[in-house]
């Protein structure tokens, strides 16, 4: 059997499931299993081409996709239909704002089973924000209040480089994954409640896309990190603020808020599950992996090991009493909103990564504009009403 | 992922084989990483446009993985250095040594284009803070290693270059049978773009054709990535500049900053015949966003000519045919096809055991319209009797200029009645119409229609019994005063009762 897994900028993810599957191997030794690790780009690449040609470009059997990517691949016919044969699919043993995006359109059959979450919020430093903020609950309750007290603390360190802010898994250019939080902050988002238009322009969404923009034109995030070759990632002890979606180790020193911009709790979580391809050689003993890594023990294992939330209900509620931030994490839980999981969606999230990108490269040149961000996503949006036209 | 070699495109130094490009990549960043005990090694491609390097694969903490980062080398470091003299360069930081390793080499183009595919990038390995760094004898031994991963990923990227191009050698042998052998518009069409989604393997492909009539744009058919052809003919777009980017296309007007943009993923072929545009084919990947290889695009224009040779021989090949099948005056089938459709027709009732019916219809006093106003007026009718009675069949009926001024209709699924009410609203619409006759005293021409039918299986068991009985329907309405409508089992039933009765010469002959 084998297994794709979407990669992660955190090393521990991927080891966190080689110990999985050496478990899984201890306890089922006649099942032969291997896994890779792909990219997001990759994965996707390599889903079209099974479509384009499947004798050349077979599918794993097991493959980790974003939630959102469901419905696509489901409707393209790579995905195979799983609510039959996973137990805790049958019984909805998941929380209900997972369920509402797993079965959007079609409430008899599930294609995927959601795995892990992760939910968007800011981490400080007391220390280093003594002077500069009197109330972080209060003050960093909004965008503006937190980009205030981001002007007025330096980075602690001296060395060249160094910034106040640090983003772990963002790397290169502006992302969808960036400023898709603030977008939602802003009570935004790529299409209309109805999914009839997108609305890439609408001043919620464009407003969020800016605000994370200015960031990086202004220096307090930097693009390309051109020392990360030889000075790897930022450690945490040298930022007052990380922007994290991964619990950070209570020996870091740092507090939790929820993410600025959410005053009353909520905000955007990102749902990852496990599809099993529709052309698995024994679709059996593909599901009956799935089935096992949502055993309670395995997945309470796997996402501690990375600082994640579990997505079985049981699971995940047990985690939210025992966390050791458990007040900030039952406000971000308390109206948890996911990505649409419409046909068209992952590609409108391409579309926006293409117009972020070629935004990172003019702010990394010094020559952006606020007009080059209206162009874009006129542009965009153009392109992902023309594919809901399509699809 | 060892493979046999028959699968195998790329050999590593010990001679083991490997599955494609990526398993290749891994296996040598496994095999650096355990060769120098590194606690991370990374592959980079570096992209001279931007400057960037683009990560592709990373070993850590003894996992391999894919992952997306872009870096910006700063300009003066190690990498940098590396970079401009493709030397080794090593570093050393608060982070760790770094060890990194450039290379770079083009190689030709196996379709035997002449430019060159350049290959440019570096290996990054790297050791944490507590351990010792690279020295310049290490550092040698393991640029020579990775040079000597290299080589085989040369071969890699050409042999994976060459089967693209044998691909396109295939594409371009088979897609020409297609397109040559394709006749037929109905079929022509799908095997079009079933072949150029067979080959290139676009999200969508979509065919447009000119209605030069309607100043039209009009949808064909659109092929979708998994194979699934349907219909688009509810696609109209007006052929007027402004009205639609196709329309603007077709005109051959600018394309605009719009479809620049989406150029990579989208190719808009207008399709012309001897100078003449007749239709449009567009493929695209919209849904994936993935950019169709320039080779692609460069080898579908080339096909461009052949494609719209295909389709406009497909749409000859059908008026032709619609020529010897249908009647050119009345636009009804003529008698050879009905004779097939009857067939057909015939053997699918007696199969499923359904009602078949069937109209003969004879325009009262046809051969006196004739004689007396000529045969503009007697076209004029029959033109008009045509039109009549294809705007009230269903789409299953089957009419038919069956000879002169009889029209035979057949009725799948249709009893007596049913039929009978047909002949109604048919004698009904054609009873008002007023044929406009300029040169005559009363200006205008009324005619009717004589109407007999029968049906299976209660009339006749066999075709030609069932068009005996409707033509003897026929008969008895025209010697009964015409202008009737009359069902072949009353007309044996009134005959019965006439000989009956002591015989009556004019009831129909059994």
């Amino acid at each position: 059997m084998k297994i794709w897994l979407l990669s992660d900028y955190d090393h521990r993810k991927h080891l966190a499931f080689k110990s999985l599957l050496a478990r899984f191997s201890a306890a089922f030794p006649d099942v032969p299993v291997e896994f890779s690790v792909k990219s997001r780009k990759s994965l996707w690449e390599s889903l079209f081409a099974h479509l384009r040609d499947s004798k050349r470009n077979p599918l794993a059997d097991v493959i980790e996709i974003p939630q959102n990517w469901t419905e696509l691949f489901s409707r393209l016919g790579l995905i195979a239909e799983l609510g039959a044969r996973v137990e805790a699919l049958g019984h909805k043993r998941f929380p209900e704002f997972i369920l509402k995006e797993l079965c959007r359109n079609d409430e008899k059959r599930v294609f995927s089973a959601p795995w892990w979450l992760e939910a968007p919020a800011l981490f400080y430093r007391p220390q280093a924000l003594k002077s500069a903020v009197a109330d972080p609950e209060r003050d960093l309750a909004t965008w503006e209040g937190f980009r205030a007290a981001l002007d007025r603390v330096g980075p602690p360190s001296r060395r060249r480089g160094a910034h106040a802010l640090s983003v772990p898994g963002s790397s290169g250019s502006v992302s969808v994954a960036d400023v898709l939080p603030r977008v939602w902050g802003r009570r935004g988002g790529l299409f209309s409640d109805d999914f009839n238009r997108a609305t890439f322009t609408r001043e919620e969404t464009a407003g969020g896309i800016e605000d994370w923009l200015e960031l990086a034109v202004s220096g307090k995030i930097e693009l390309f990190s051109p020392d990360r070759f030889e000075n790897g990632p930022r450690p945490p002890e040298e930022c007052a603020f990380i922007m994290s979606s991964r619990k950070l180790g209570g020996r870091s020193g740092l507090k939790m808020l929820p993410y600025p911009g959410y005053p009353s709790g909520g905000g955007l979580m990102l749902v990852y599950n496990l599809s099993v391809s529709a052309s698995a050689q024994d679709p059996e003993a593909a599901a009956a992996f799935v089935s096992w890594a949502l055993e309670n023990r395995n997945l309470s294992i796997f996402t501690e090991s990375f600082g994640v939330f579990p997505c079985l209900k049981p699971v995940f509620e047990e985690r939210l009493r025992e966390e050791r931030e458990s007040g900030v994490y039952k406000r971000l839980f308390s109206a948890p909103e996911l990505k649409p999981n419409i046909m068209v969606y992952p590609t409108a999230e391409l579309l926006l990564e293409r117009a972020l990108w070629n935004l990172s490269m003019k702010i990394s040149r010094r020559d952006y504009d606020r007009e080059d961000l209206t162009r874009e996503l006129i542009m965009a949006q153009g392109e992902a009403d023309y594919l809901l036209s399509l699809y | 992922m060892r493979k046999n070699v028959k699968d195998a495109y790329a050999a590593a130094p010990g001679g083991a084989f490997y599955e494609g490009r990526d398993a290749f990549l891994r296996a040598a960043l496994e095999s650096v990483a355990g060769q120098f005990a590194l606690d991370g090694a990374s592959f980079y491609e570096f992209e001279e446009k931007s400057g960037l390097l683009r990560l592709r694969h990373r070993h850590a903490c003894g996992v391999s993985f894919e992952h997306e980062e872009d870096l910006k080398p700063a300009p003066g470091s190690a990498v940098a250095r590396a970079l401009e003299a493709l030397e080794p360069a090593v570093s050393k930081s608060a982070a760790g040594s770094f060890l990194f390793s450039p290379f770079r080499f083009d190689y030709c183009d196996p379709a035997g284009g002449r430019g060159v595919i350049p290959c440019f990038g570096l290996f990054r390995l790297e050791r944490g803070p507590r351990r010792r760094g690279f020295s310049p004898a290490e550092a040698a031994k393991a640029d020579a290693h990775l040079k000597s991963f290299l080589r085989d990923y040369y071969k890699a990227e050409f042999f994976s270059l060459n089967r693209k191009y044998d691909k396109n050698v295939a594409a371009i042998t088979e897609l020409t049978e297609v397109f040559a052998t394709a006749l037929r518009v109905r079929d022509s069409f799908r095997h079009i773009l079933a072949g150029i989604q067979t080959y290139f393997g676009f999200d969508r492909v979509r065919l447009y054709l000119i209605d030069e009539k309607n100043r039209k744009l009009k949808g064909e058919l659109s092929a979708d990535i998994r194979g699934q052809i349907k219909s688009i003919s509810y696609e109209e777009i007006p052929l007027e500049a402004g009205a639609h980017r196709f329309a603007d296309i077709v005109l051959g007007r600018s394309s605009g900053a719009f479809m620049e943009r989406y150029k990579d993923c989208v190719l808009y072929m207008p399709l012309s015949v001897q100078g003449v545009t007749i239709g449009l084919l567009i493929v695209d990947n919209l849904l994936s966003q993935q950019r169709i290889e320039p080779q692609e695009l460069a080898m579908l224009k080339s096909f461009g000519g052949q494609i719209a040779l295909a389709v406009d021989n497909a749409r000859l090949f059908d008026k032709v045919e619609e020529l010897s099948l249908y009647d050119e005056l009345t636009k009804l089938p003529l008698r050879r096809y009905f004779n097939q459709r009857f067939q057909e027709e015939f053997y699918r009732a007696e199969r499923f055991k359904q009602p078949l019916a069937l109209i003969w219809a004879d325009v009262d006093y046809f051969k006196e319209v004739n004689d007396t106003y000529g045969h503009q007026i007697g076209d004029k009718v029959l033109k008009e009797a045509g039109r009549v009675i294809l705007s009230n069949l269903r789409k299953i009926d089957f009419p038919c200029r069956y000879g002169g001024d009889e029209i035979i209709i057949l009725l799948p699924q249709a009893t007596g009645e049913e039929a009978r009410r047909l002949a109604q609203r048919l004698s009904q619409e054609l009873a008002e119409l007023r044929i406009p006759v300029p040169f005559s005293k009363a200006r205008e021409l009324r005619v009717t229609l004589s109407i007999g039918i029968s049906t299976f299986p209660q009339d006749a068991a066999t075709m030609d019994g069932l068009l005996e009985k409707a033509d003897d329907a026929l008969y008895w309405v025209k010697s009964h005063g015409r202008a009737r409508i009359a069902l072949y089992s009353e007309v044996a039933e009134e005959r019965k009762k006439a000989e009956t009765a002591g015989g009556i010469k004019d009831a129909p002959a059994s």
